[in-house]
């Protein structure tokens, strides 16, 4: 029996450089919910200096559950999430996050842990082993050079090496410590990820990766492989019964309840219903292909898939997606590249944010005579086959065999350009669309702006589709499709203005030209912070079924939130926390992350967009989204769906904008720092102390 | 042994007379030869005309789609849950197993118990501790009376086991249809709801009172014809695969 509510107990501190173990208990760091919240509060007590890079030993990587992992809170079991000093980041690899999904959080939880914490640097290549409250360093010699699969097929058979088919395995000696049907879940690296660290994934089973912030490279520079983890216990609940009466009702709101009568879509418009049917993004791609919805954990999305051919398996959106376009421009239908280009990036373990965006840059140097044989950068990547998967297949293994361009990729894509001599003028043009530091865009900083000002006042893109789906996939695909929205911009504006407490602003989602630079908009951008930074990465309810805003099951449309989260934690913890003081716990752990960046050097006069979403409206075939970008609109007194693609930013207005969201968050407007008087509102005196120590506490109005 | 009221003695079984073993009369009949026949209709043990003993059927069974299941093991833990309090996959009386590089339909497994018509965890017992419920046919564990000894987990013709040893509590268990689900606020058993049927977000898993055709593999079930699955675009839904893809 787990010894908590939710929690296991203790938290796993991992000393790379001596090889021992110790136990930190859980309740040190309980006020900050779990996950995120924990990591980053570990990190700041253990890391010492803030201003190391990502591949010093002194780093410290935080791997953490939440009390809802392993447990029935629908979308959220499976989620784990990573941080530390990332090396991906640009100029600075700034103290960053990622997170993944499948079985590696619950297996830690049933194994009895509530987190990982790894320190330093071993002095040999090894895997960290984890069955139960048994752990081990062993010798990863003869699995460094193997790939994400190759790995954990060899760690499974190592730490199961009786098991048959699906047969039950004896965990220890004992017939009572333990028995198990399920294989181990094993987070690895790909082949000699150092060396092309900025661009290294974690890869967990088929398709689970924490490909943001360079992790892969990060484990490496410990010599670190793998971590496989297997547990027989159980994740105590403080009230079961409500568990399972709450996650009955969540069935109303999904395709769990309505099997016989599912709620109709438009093309993609999945995208937009969270959480409204299994959305596997590689069902019947290509065609003819037979495939399951495949889901981590505890989820009711299902979001992935498994495919007749295992093809393509586990990956979701991007990871699937990343190669489809040049596959369909030269072949004129997803075709066999696909899931090929996919596969290559699982296995290799590269990040595919990075790469997607590289090629749509490499294609266009390409085209533009810069790139190719012979060419000013010299490639013999075979670009009269660019499209098939023999091309993706040739661009990542040049960048995990340091080959061809893979030379200079393989140090990220920033420090590419660098290389090549092409950083400022193509951030300049935009055909290299790192829009905030050093990431690839996304969504559209200059469109989707809740989507650039998180990414620009936090670390990295974002990645939080809270909004997203709403705003911008709903009535895009919509308008694509002639046909309006099931939920008017009036409405939408209601119903997430009813579920963004506290501030309830009926102007947040305002996306006009001066609604962009608005107060209003401000808060928008401070309460998806603090929202994701509590309820999406400390409690971890996935990104791909929370927040639910708008749910066409729901009734008059409204979807779980702001019931759903504090439902389901409080029947695991048995606390009686409201959404209200869930978000403030956010802003807790949003202000010291800011804290922490501070510490390494941010400071609000760095806080720009790359040039181009200054200087260049959105030109389709360059980035990532450029159809018609519809969204919700206030202008002339009425709601209204319109297009704001093409639309660039006003330099002094996105400076004046900053300003309004400093004083919305309580920080000094002229340097974007904390003050006192707001950190030791949310209990951090200590933080405060750090930054003044440093000459870097914001000073008060 | 067979709880009820005529026939309380360990059921004799002739089939090893007939040559057979336990696994062959068991695997060879399945659900098909006692089951479908006379499952349902008959209550108490009965003697065949072949001096097979047969005992009283199920009031119901679990039927699982596989290529329906997205391999999420709600189902594992809402059992675990309404049993036990925890959620906690080793104690789960369904058991999901998958290979996440596998081939659709072959990555995923789901081993439920089939509440054998002739249970061979039932024969197994010394003590009577596994037994069959005289109200529902479920074939269940009274715990009081397990004394340990895994025979029923060991005489189970099916891997994984689908009785389990309760390595927490010392005892042996097994599915018994949500009958004994002390932290769930419904009914379980025959007459009522089943926890992983409820908490399956695909309509993977369904009870049914008729005891359906099945192999080796486990019952021929499609849960996916003439439903909305076959307008989702899975390629291995019936419209574009068949009732077995």
């Amino acid at each position: 029996m787990a010894s908590g509510n939710g929690y296991s107990g203790k938290i796993l501190k991992v000393d790379l450089t001596t090889g021992k173990f110790e136990t930190i208990p859980t309740e040190k760091y309980k006020s900050w919910g779990g996950g995120h919240g924990m990591g980053s509060a570990i990190f700041f007590d253990l890391c010492t200096d803030k201003t190391i890079k990502g591949t010093d030993p002194r780093n410290v990587v935080t791997i953490m559950t939440s009390p809802l992992s392993g447990t029935l809170a629908p979308s959220v079991a499976g989620r784990c999430e990573v941080q530390g000093i990332g090396i991906q980041g640009y100029p600075i690899g700034w103290f960053t996050r990622s997170n993944f999904g499948g079985r590696f959080s619950t297996q830690l939880k049933f194994a009895g842990w509530d987190g990982i914490v790894l320190m330093g640097k071993s002095p040999r290549k090894v895997w960290l082993n984890i069955v139960n409250g048994d752990v081990k360093l062993q010798d990863a010699t003869d699995l460094w050079g193997l790939n994400t699969r190759e790995t954990q097929e060899e760690i499974w058979a190592s730490v199961e090496p009786s098991k048959k088919d699906n047969d039950w395995v004896n965990l220890g000696q004992s017939r009572d410590s333990g028995r198990t049907t399920q294989r181990p879940a094993v987070l690895t690296t790909g082949p000699n990820a150092e060396r092309f660290g900025p661009m290294a994934a974690l890869v967990h089973d088929a398709g689970n990766g924490a490909g943001q912030g360079g992790f892969g490279g990060v484990f490496a520079s410990k010599n670190l492989k793998a971590i496989s983890v297997l547990g027989s216990g159980g994740v105590a609940i403080a009230d079961p019964k409500a568990l399972m009466a709450a996650r009955i009702w969540s069935k109303d709101y999904s395709f769990a309840g309505h099997h016989d009568n599912p709620v109709e879509y438009i093309g993609l418009q999945t995208f937009g219903s969270t959480p409204g049917r299994p959305l596997s993004t590689i069902q019947d791609s290509p065609e003819g292909t037979k495939s399951r919805p495949q889901g981590c954990v505890g989820c009711i999305r299902a979001c992935r898939g498994r495919t007749d051919t295992g093809k393509g398996n586990e990956s979701s959106c991007v990871d699937f997606y990343w190669y489809d376009s040049h596959d369909v421009k030269a072949n004129g239908q997803i075709t066999d590249a696909t899931p090929r280009a996919a596969d290559a990036i699982q296995l290799a373990g590269v990040n595919a944010y990075v790469v997607e965006s590289s090629t749509l840059w490499i294609e266009q140097l390409y085209h533009q005579g810069i790139l190719g044989k012979g060419k000013e950068i010299d490639s013999n990547l075979p670009f009269d086959v660019f499209g098939s998967g023999e091309w993706a297949e040739a661009f990542i293994n040049c960048i995990i065999t340091q080959t061809d361009i893979g030379k200079e990729l393989c140090k990220g894509v920033a420090q590419a350009a660098h290389a090549w001599g092409r950083f400022e003028k193509d951030t300049k043009s935009g055909i290299l669309p790192l829009q905030e530091w050093g990431y690839a865009q996304h969504y559209d900083a200059r469109t989707e702006v809740e989507w650039g000002y998180g990414s620009l006042m936090g670390e990295r893109d974002i990645n939080e589709h809270d909004f997203n789906w709403h705003v911008y996939w709903t009535p895009t695909i919509a308008g694509l499709f002639g046909v309006e929205p099931a939920v008017s911009a009036k409405r939408l504006s209601e119903i997430i203005a009813k579920k963004m407490i506290p501030y309830n602003d009926p102007m947040a989602i305002n996306y006009s030209d001066e609604g962009i630079y608005s107060e209003s908009m401000a808060k928008t951008v401070a309460w998806h912070r603090h929202y994701t930074r509590f309820f999406k990465q400390s409690m971890l309810f996935c990104d791909w079924a929370w927040a639910d805003f708008v749910n066409h099951y729901g009734p008059e449309q409204e979807g779980m939130t702001s019931i759903g989260e504090p439902k389901f934690m409080n029947a695991v913890t048995g606390g009686d926390m409201t959404f209200a003081e869930g978000m403030e716990v956010g802003r807790r752990i949003w202000n010291l992350d800011r804290a922490i960046w501070i510490l390494q050097g941010r400071h609000r006069d760095m806080e720009k967009f790359t040039e181009y979403s200054y200087t260049t409206g959105a030109q389709p075939g360059m980035t990532t989204y450029e159809a018609p970008y519809t969204m919700p609109v206030f202008e002339n007194n009425e709601w209204s769906y319109k297009s704001v693609a093409g639309r660039i930013l006003d330099r002094q207005k996105v400076e004046d904008w900053k300003t309004l969201f400093f004083k919305v968050e309580g920080w000094d407007v002229k340097s974007g720092w904390p003050t006192r008087e707001t950190l030791e509102k949310l209990d951090l005196a200590n933080v405060a102390d750090a930054l003044e120590k440093a000459g870097k506490l914001g000073a008060s109005a | 042994m067979v709880d009820n009221n005529t026939n309380p003695a360990e059921p004799e079984v002739s089939a090893d007379q007939k040559g057979l073993s336990r696994r062959q009369f068991l695997i060879g009949f399945g659900g098909l030869g006692v089951g479908l026949a006379l499952g349902g209709i008959f209550g108490g043990a009965f003697l065949l005309s072949d001096e097979v003993i047969a005992i009283q059927a199920s009031g119901g069974w679990l039927l699982v789609d596989t290529k329906k299941c997205s391999g999420c093991t709600s189902c594992m833990m809402a059992c675990s849950l309404a049993h036990h309090g925890e959620t906690n996959m080793s104690l789960s009386r369904i058991q999901i197993t998958q290979d996440p590089f596998g081939k659709f339909p072959d990555d995923i497994s789901i081993a439920q118990c089939r509440q054998c018509p002739y249970p061979s965890c039932v024969e197994a017992c010394p003590t009577g501790a596994m037994h069959v419920d005289k109200v529902t046919g479920v074939r269940t564990v009274d715990v009081a009376k397990c004394i340990g000894c895994e025979r029923c987990v060991n005489a189970c013709p099916f891997t994984p086991s689908r009785a389990l040893w309760n390595f927490e509590e010392k005892h042996s268990q097994k599915c018994d249809l949500c009958k004994d689900s002390p932290f769930w606020d419904e009914d379980g058993g025959p007459d009522g709801k089943r926890a992983c049927e409820e908490v399956c977000s695909m309509g993977a898993i369904k009870f049914t009172r008729e005891l359906p055709v099945q192999s080796e593999d486990g019952y021929e079930t499609d849960l996916r014809t003439g439903t909305a699955w076959d307008t989702l675009g899975f390629g291995g839904s019936p419209k574009s695969g068949g009732a077995l893809g």
